[in-house]
């Protein structure tokens, strides 16, 4: 009589585990055949001079990469990828949680404005640029007919990248904004209340009260929005042309893997320059990884 | 814990790689209309097979690739008979030139090509060699309507490897100058003269520069090799690429004294580059900006149907060096998908587009000159208001544009340095013997 829960509650136990798995298993077949096969895939590629349409890979060791070193576009891809990043990250975090925070508020028609601000998130990226390009032309443009100067935002290499920059921030504003937006509603009012009666002014309450209690929203979204920035693509790729004269100093690293990828069949190149750019994105994240215990508050 | 997260990031960064890849391809669809390229051609055709189980005759429907839109409309209509005859349907699909190769190689690595689709001497060789395209040899030769000598030889040859024939041509395309005659009114010049020489050619758009006014004598973009800079090349008796495609011709003394003449017309005549890169060719022309431009015979759609150049421009043949007056000419052609479900359906398309009849009807229609010998005074005649006789009067000395098994990667070099020179910031010489060792590189690498 002892025997027979115990079986039971093996066989229970047994078909918890298949269950489980069962239901893991459609996520982690799409993680397998989109993400983990791809990345091994893309590193072995980087490996190899690549044959047309996937076939005859030669093995050539770190050829590719000790050609990507020496390459100077790619060098200042990597620069440009960097820059873009360093522009469009801290730039696009500090507005959004501003307009956060203003959204927060009770003003009147709030509702409105944080539609129109999301509005950039729900576009497609192809009508996105088509605007912008306009927006930006040097001849026809909007913005140079109200500034009354030719500035050629996108074909000029001092400022093309900016002008991108520009176009990404516009675009995320909305997004990080309702991410904020979702940690400000979590901060209780209880808190403000007694900042209040200890005569805390609205500038201090925002620094010392609502930085800390979302720091960890905003560390995710800065994680997130490094790996993201660092690549650029699709603006880049409809903003500019292969004659641009900025283009090299525009262009990103996966663009250039882009490029060598899928416009010259150079799948070998391309993928070194990809695993270069994961490396540098694994740097970054390590070191917000660590940077995080200094400011991040959990309760 | 932390490997728990730094784990999910590289996931998450991969994902949104992928993800990245995925809405470019996505992206494009949308821009150029409805369906695009292989993934969609690709659905169309197995959802077809399932229909009809693969079977010959009517109600399959073929997927057809083409990258070109303003030709999609007299394509239609063409292969509207051809369906009226066969009962077979062909859905075209147009992708713009650029993303039409990615989403074709995409296609081809996946096994995924549409039925029937354009090739162009860029690419033809790889396709051909990798046993990507139907070898229509036999059929060609037990066919009573395709006979391969009514096509230019050129042009059957860019789609031949190893005495197979993986090809039918489409079409011919020479070059010839689009000019505003207004803009020449306007300036007091004479309208170009057939005989006019390089030179000429200079001084009228030098006339015609006001810089002050913004507005240029002429335009070649850095990027137009084929209509553009070519041509200059081989009327000094320069060349691109030697006969047995080993060997680059950009340092030839005759190839860089021609590119100087054309640095000369890029310094003197042209506008600035941000101008040529914002607005492309025929948008600077069609905005009175340009009084200039060669042009291949492939633009007449586009032009045909804008009023304002119906209204204002003409066309004049390519001018003369020393009398020698080269057109680089080039033909596309009609393939088939080595895999297609459909070989039977798909070799009826295309020995249908490619009978005298269909390609009569083609140049009658405007859509381009084509292939076949003696079908292009219906192309003269499609569109009374421009001189499409001169685009014919070309077609007396041709050369098939350059190409070799990667034309790809030594032409985007070419493109890079010929974007600096036009940017200003590398010299027309260095550049040229600079493009010689780069595409010597990559041809010393094609064998």
């Amino acid at each position: 009589m002892q025997r027979k829960p115990i079986s039971y509650r093996r066989q229970r136990r047994r078909s918890e585990f298949l269950w489980g798995w069962a239901f893991l298993l459609p996520t982690v077949v799409g993680l397998i055949i989109l993400n983990i096969y791809p990345i091994f895939y893309t590193i072995y590629l980087s490996f190899h001079k690549s044959g047309d349409f996937g076939r005859n890979n030669i093995f050539v060791g770190f050829q590719n990469y000790a050609k990507a070193l020496k390459d100077m576009q790619i060098l200042k891809a990597m620069r440009n990828s960097l820059l873009y990043m360093l522009m469009e990250v801290p730039i696009s975090v500090a507005l959004s949680l501003v307009l956060a925070a203003l959204m927060n508020q009770k003003i009147r028609f709030r509702t409105v404005y944080r539609t129109i601000i999301f509005l950039p998130m729900v576009a497609a990226p192809a009508a996105v640029a088509m605007v912008w390009r306009w927006l930006f032309n040097t001849e026809f443009g909007l913005i140079n007919h109200i500034l009354g100067k030719k500035i050629s935002w996108i074909s000029d290499p001092k400022i093309s990248l900016v002008s991108i920059a520009i176009i990404g921030i516009w675009s995320i504003l909305g997004y990080n904004m309702i991410l904020f937006l979702a940690a400000l509603q979590e901060v209780p009012n209880d808190y403000y209340e007694a900042a209040e009666l200890d005569g805390a002014g609205k500038a201090v309450q925002f620094f010392r009260i609502t930085l800390p209690l979302i720091s960890p929203m905003i560390y995710f979204v800065l994680v997130t929005r490094v790996i993201a920035a660092l690549q650029v693509f699709d603006t880049i790729y409809m903003m500019m042309d292969r004659t641009n004269p900025a283009l090299q100093d525009t262009q990103s690293l996966v663009f250039l893997f882009y490029r060598y990828s899928f416009v010259e069949n150079n799948r070998g190149y391309g993928s070194t320059i990809v695993v270069l750019l994961l490396l540098i994105t694994l740097i970054f994240t390590v070191l917000q990884n660590y940077g995080q215990k200094k400011w991040v508050i959990y309760d | 814990m932390k490997k728990l997260i730094s784990l999910s990031l590289i996931a998450a960064m991969g994902l949104s790689l992928a993800a990245c890849g995925g809405n470019s391809g996505n992206n494009e669809t949308k821009k150029t209309s409805e369906a695009a390229g292989s993934s969609v051609a690709s659905e169309a055709g197995s959802e077809a097979s399932e229909k009809k189980g693969g079977e010959a005759g009517s109600g399959t429907t073929l997927a057809v690739g083409i990258w070109d839109e303003n030709q999609r409309a007299g394509l239609q209509e063409i292969m509207d008979d051809f369906t009226a005859e066969s009962g077979i349907k062909a859905e075209i699909q147009v992708v713009d030139w650029a993303n039409y190769w990615t989403q074709l190689a995409a296609g081809a690595s996946g096994g995924e090509l549409p039925d029937v689709f354009w090739m162009h001497s860029n690419e033809s060789q790889r396709y051909m060699d990798n046993g990507m395209l139907m070898d229509l040899t036999d059929r060609i030769e037990k066919s009573d309507k395709i006979d391969l000598s009514k096509y230019p030889e050129d042009i059957v040859k860019l789609y031949q490897l190893e005495g197979k024939q993986y090809a039918i041509p489409k079409d011919i395309d020479t070059i010839a100058v689009w000019y505003n005659k207004a803009m020449f009114d306007a300036a007091g010049v004479e309208y170009p003269k057939p005989d006019w020489t390089w030179d000429d050619f200079y001084e009228i758009a030098v006339k015609l520069t006001d810089k002050e006014k913004e507005t240029y004598g002429l335009v070649i973009a850095p990027d137009n090799n084929q209509a553009g800079y070519y041509n200059v090349i081989y009327d000094y008796g320069g060349y691109v690429i030697s006969d047995d495609k080993k060997t680059s011709g950009m340092d030839d003394p005759k190839t860089i004294e021609a590119m100087k003449f054309v640095d000369k017309l890029v310094k003197d005549t042209m506008p600035p580059l941000q101008l040529i890169t914002e607005n492309k060719e025929d948008g600077l022309l069609l905005n009175g900006k340009v009084a200039m431009a060669p042009q291949g015979s492939w633009m007449l759609p586009a032009y045909k149907g804008n009023d304002f150049a119906v209204e204002n421009f003409d066309i004049q043949v390519l001018p003369n060096y020393n009398g020698k007056r080269v057109s680089i000419y080039n033909g596309i052609s009609w393939t088939a998908a080595a895999n297609t479900t459909k070989p039977e359906e798909a070799w009826q398309l295309i020995e249908y587009m490619g009978t005298k009849e269909a390609q009569q009807k083609q140049a009658e229609l405007g859509v381009t000159m084509s292939a076949y010998e003696n079908t292009s005074d219906a192309f003269v005649n499609s569109f009374d208001k421009f001189n499409l006789n001169a685009y014919l009067d070309m077609m007396n000395d041709m050369v098939i544009r350059p190409y070799s098994r990667d034309t790809v990667t030594w032409e985007g070099k070419f493109i890079e340095h010929m974007t600096s020179v036009w940017g200003g910031t590398e010299e027309m010489e260095e550049a040229c013997k600079a493009i010689a060792a780069e595409m010597n590189d990559t041809l010393a690498a094609e064998n």
